[in-house]
């Protein structure tokens, strides 16, 4: 029991003072019991009121501090620290909002005002005289992070996390790295490939002997929590021992009688069983997608690296921190969606851009030449009706670039952009510019009049009403469709209900705090990165993949983490384990220990984040929130209740 | 519904100096513009629809000939599109596209076709010189024939039905209805700016151009008069003589300055010069010079030892009768006033 509190009353320069008359609030205060000390101040958040108190705590003795002023999101913290440098153990501090909740709230009536403040001032003393000392919780940390996808984000953030000093497992779902990126030909702004980045990023894994790589490998288990995970990953095997001698590989791959759609190449070519997305790509060692193989065995005969034998394997590792640097998929239009899927001319950009790639001299869809395109903008994004409502951002510089690189590739190219306005944002303006002067044609329309795709005499056309040219009705006979699709989360997340990170409104990955916390989730040692949290484009996912790197390596550094004390505690002699708290709970913090009749509920605390969802569950009201017991609360109430 | 061309730019480009995919629509020439209001909006309007070559659309509006081109436009432009040389352009397109012949187009957008037909039509002088002997008083009384018959005939042949083509594509297509009434009611904008170019003085910084201009078609008209129907060369009135001194002077006085301006390319209405400007303004140049001379040459009693005076006089007339007259920038003289009068009958009719 606290017998000498101080209690502060601040005018916020007028904000408070102005409808509460704080000098009514000292006095109605001054003698409540266990208070010593009661002063007010024009700003408690300035440092010379902070010295003050850190004086008077320090000359008065005082065992517990109450400072009555703004939201305790703005200066919890603060009044926190100034007990810490007086001495004082920071749980002994205890915030009263008295102008977000009062005075800002109730400008039209200041007597009643007045007597809210004092009736939360009060409360608060209630609950600082029943303060405990509290000390931080402190649990040891495995100096590994395990980082999951190898395209270019998680490549970057593992390398990042390798030089820094950490042990790194790099896991990666599909057989080869490079992720979305090693899809692209030449990027926008940098005059390099996507290949030759992914090689770069490649190349750097491959030297730190610190990061270890798994391919065809998935996260299938997760126990533990920040600083110690237990991570359980399947590894498919490639069945194959080494790379084929020259030539074989290829005859291997053509004896395969399977075929399938290439999703590399977003279905527009198909192929074998047996397979490398292309001939340079890491790692360099094909593998057979046994859900397409029909083991009839052909490969085998013209190739001796080929194993059958291999088996899925399951390995475990123990990590401090985990990334999540999963990628994004591109959008897929529905069945009629600008003509997606009806009409022969109509591809996604994506699509288009691997045409490109394969059109040496002429570009060709279908057999047919191309000159007139017609592109057609935020498709899957920005959606009106739909449930995508934000800018999938890398689209328009993305599509502009492409349109260049077909007008300078191939002669007699025209471009005609229908878009709802350009965000060519920062450097890529300079290409919007570019195509412009190259003659480009753009139309727009606002997002409840998009362009009509239609087929006519054996000829597609694109009508738009154009903003441009006051809403005339304008059409152009397009010899091919680009749908210029957002981006969307990937298809199978499962990754993210595996280890309960929440997605936002757009189903992206979710951060805690967009502005001041933007790499880290909910989920204590997690990290996001890359556009698995959203469309970025690739400057942004190298931003967002060194900052989750720092933020993870900072939970692994030092071998041991100091987490908050305020967490939920079971009273083990009241707990009959009925498993009604486990279920209430967010974060997956409680289990059951003990057996035999003898079981009770467990709280891991450094996964239990003190919100205190499993407390009134609870039937036999065993369970407790340290620094908010039942006790401080039923004071709080008490003090609320006017005593005439 | 409108077809989209992107290979229209290509071909008013022959036409004039503009770079059709600078422009951005920021719409700053049409903000500038001290002639355009909400009935004729330009020349924003006029550059999109060139840029995504709507021909027909063009062919129907009048706006570019209600330009008078200050070149404010294409001075403010942000990205330097030069709108103010697009409006000229269109309307040189627009020219070929009125005239039936075929002539306009081909000389416009060929320097080499306009030269052939310069020496064509100067070897038929000279040759028409040599088979009369260079006689003095046949020469000028062929000359005044031929002033007299070029004037009813390209009148009657070439700009007749080219201004009824020009009303075709402009009023009648796009659905005007208006009544004969309508069309004697307006008649007097049709004067009034055929004269004067009224409209011109809307342009901010034109008082002199205007004034210049104005000189200049008073000074052409009544020369044209002096020489074909007071018959200037042969007469013995002194006040006639006088009159003729002074309107040529006038013409090769302005003109000199139109040149000036053209060679030192200080103000924007004359940054740009086309092959047909230079041709008209020079033309018209050596019309007022040599005329001058050759009543000069007269009065001193001198021009028959001198016939080349009068051969050259003879071929720069042909020259601008059949070429400049009918194909070239002088019928714009025509276009634009009836361009008003066509303008006022669709406003009046609606």
């Amino acid at each position: 029991m606290n017998k000498k509190i101080g209690v502060y009353i601040c005018h916020c320069g007028g904000n408070i003072s102005d409808y509460v008359d704080v000098e009514k609030v000292r006095q109605s205060v001054e003698k409540d019991e266990g208070v010593f000390l009661s002063k007010t101040t024009m700003f408690a958040c300035a440092d010379s009121n902070q010295q003050e108190m850190v004086d008077d705590i320090k000359a008065q003795d005082l065992d517990g501090i109450v400072v009555a002023s703004c939201s305790p999101k703005l200066h919890l913290v603060t009044f926190r620290a100034v007990a810490e440098r007086a001495g004082l153990n920071k749980y002994n501090y205890v915030h009263a909002n008295i102008r977000e909740q009062v005075s800002w709230a109730h400008s039209d009536n200041k007597p009643g005002a007045t007597e809210k403040a004092i009736q939360i001032v009060k409360s608060a003393i209630a609950k600082a005289r029943n303060a405990e000392t509290l000390e931080p919780v402190k649990v040891e940390s495995v100096k590994a992070v395990a980082v999951i996808g190898a395209g270019v984000a998680g490549m970057r953030a593992a390398i990042e996390l390798a030089e820094a000093g950490s042990e790194v497992f790099l896991v990666e779902r599909e057989f080869f790295v490079g992720g979305r990126v090693s899809q692209w030909d030449e990027l926008c702004i940098t005059p390099e490939t996507g290949k030759e980045l992914v090689t770069r990023l490649y190349d750097e894994v491959m030297k730190h002997k610190h990061v270890t790589l798994f391919t065809g490998a998935e996260l299938s288990e997760q126990t533990g929590s920040v600083g110690n995970f237990s991570l359980k990953v399947k590894i498919t095997p490639r069945h194959f021992k080494l790379q084929c001698a020259e030539g074989s590989l290829q005859k291997a791959i053509e004896v395969c009688p399977v075929e399938v759609p290439d999703e590399f190449n977003f279905n527009i070519t198909t192929r074998k069983a047996i397979y490398h997305n292309y001939p340079s790509e890491y790692p360099q060692l094909p593998a057979i997608d046994m859900k397409n193989c029909t083991r009839c065995g052909e490969c085998e005969k013209v190739c001796s690296s080929i194993d059958f034998s291999q088996k899925e394997e399951a390995i475990n590792l123990k990590v401090g921190s985990i990334l999540l640097a999963t990628g994004f998929d591109p959008y897929e239009p529905k069945q009629g969606e600008f003509g997606y899927g009806e009409i022969d001319d109509v591809v996604t950009l994506p699509q288009f851009k691997r045409i490109v790639h394969y059109c040496k001299d002429k570009l060709t869809y279908k057999g047919k030449e191309v000159k007139n395109i017609a592109y057609i903008y935020c498709v899957g994004s920005r959606q009106v009706d739909g449930e995508n409502k934000y800018c999938s951002r890398y689209c328009c510089t993305s599509n502009i670039h492409t349109a260049i690189t077909v007008k300078k590739k191939y002669k007699n190219i025209h471009n005609f952009h229908f878009n709802r306005g350009i965000r060519t944002y920062g450097k890529a303006e300079v290409w919007y510019e570019e195509s412009s002067r190259l003659g480009d044609i753009y139309l727009q329309s606002f997002e409840h009049d998009p362009p009509v795709v239609e087929r006519r005499e054996g000829q597609t056309f694109v009508k738009i009403k154009d903003l441009l040219t006051s809403n005339k009705e304008l059409e152009v006979a397009a010899d091919l469709v680009v749908l210029v699709t957002g981006m969307v989360p990937r298809k199978d997340n499962s990754i993210g209900s595996l280890l309960k990170i929440p997605k936002g409104r757009d189903k992206f990955f979710n951060e805690i705090h967009m502005k001041l916390r933007p790499v880290e989730t909910v989920i204590d040692g997690v990290t996001i990165a890359g556009a698995s949290q959203g469309p970025k484009n690739i400057m942004e996912s190298m931003n967002s993949a060194l900052a989750a790197a720092t933020k993870s390596f900072s939970l692994v550094a030092s071998g041991e983490l100091a987490l908050e004390p305020t967490v939920a505690k079971v009273d083990r002699a009241a707990c009959t384990w009925c498993g009604k708290c486990a279920e209430a709970c967010p974060f997956n913090a409680i289990d059951m220990v003990g057996g035999n009749g003898n079981s009770v509920a467990h709280v891991n605390s450094s996964v239990c984040k003190g919100c205190g969802m499993c407390l009134p569950v609870c039937p036999e009201n065993a369970l407790e929130l340290i620094g908010l017991s039942d006790v401080d609360m039923e004071n709080m109430i008490d003090a609320l209740i006017p005593t005439a | 519904m409108a077809r989209i061309n992107p290979e229209f730019t290509d071909e008013l480009k022959k036409y004039g100096a503009f770079d059709p995919n600078a422009c951005y629509n920021c719409g700053n020439c049409t903000a500038v513009c001290t002639l355009s209001d909400e009935d004729n909006s330009f020349p924003r309007k006029m550059v999109r629809y060139s840029v995504l070559g709507l021909e027909s659309e063009i062919q129907a509006s009048l706006d570019p000939w209600l330009c008078y081109y200050c070149g404010e436009c294409s001075s403010t432009c942000p990205r330097e599109a030069n709108p103010g040389e697009l409006m000229m352009s269109l309307r040189r397109w627009l020219t070929a596209k009125y005239d039936w012949t075929g002539f306009s187009g081909l000389l416009y957008k060929s320097l080499i076709a306009s030269i052939t037909g310069f020496l064509l039509l100067a070897l038929v002088v000279i040759l028409f010189g040599f088979s009369m002997e260079f006689r003095m008083n046949d020469l000028l009384h062929y000359g005044h024939y031929f002033e007299v018959g070029a004037i009813a005939l390209v009148a009657s042949i070439i700009l007749l039905p080219n201004i009824v083509r020009m009303w075709y594509q402009t009023v009648k297509k796009p659905g005007s209805n208006a009544g004969l009434k309508t069309y004697f009611k307006c008649f007097g904008e049709l004067v009034v700016h055929m004269f004067t170019q009224k409209r011109a003085l809307g342009c901010d910084d034109n008082q002199l151009r205007w004034f210049e201009h104005l000189v200049l078609v008073l000074g052409y008209l009544s020369l044209l008069f002096t020489t074909v129907f007071l018959d200037w060369f042969s007469t013995g009135s002194d006040f006639i003589i006088f009159l003729g001194y002074f309107e040529s002077a006038l013409i090769f006085v302005v003109t000199f300055d139109f040149v000036r301006r053209r060679i030192q390319k200080d103000q924007e209405v004359s940054k740009h010069s086309h092959p047909s400007d230079w041709f008209f303004v020079i033309w018209l140049f050596f019309m007022g010079l040599f005329s001058f001379m050759v009543r000069l040459f007269i009065d001193l009693n001198i021009l028959e030892q001198n016939m080349w005076l009068y051969i050259l006089q003879l071929i720069v007339l042909v020259q601008w009768a059949l070429l400049i007259v009918p194909f070239g920038k002088w019928t714009h003289f025509l276009y634009r006033s009836f361009a008003m009068y066509f303008q006022k009958i669709k406003l009046s009719a609606s």
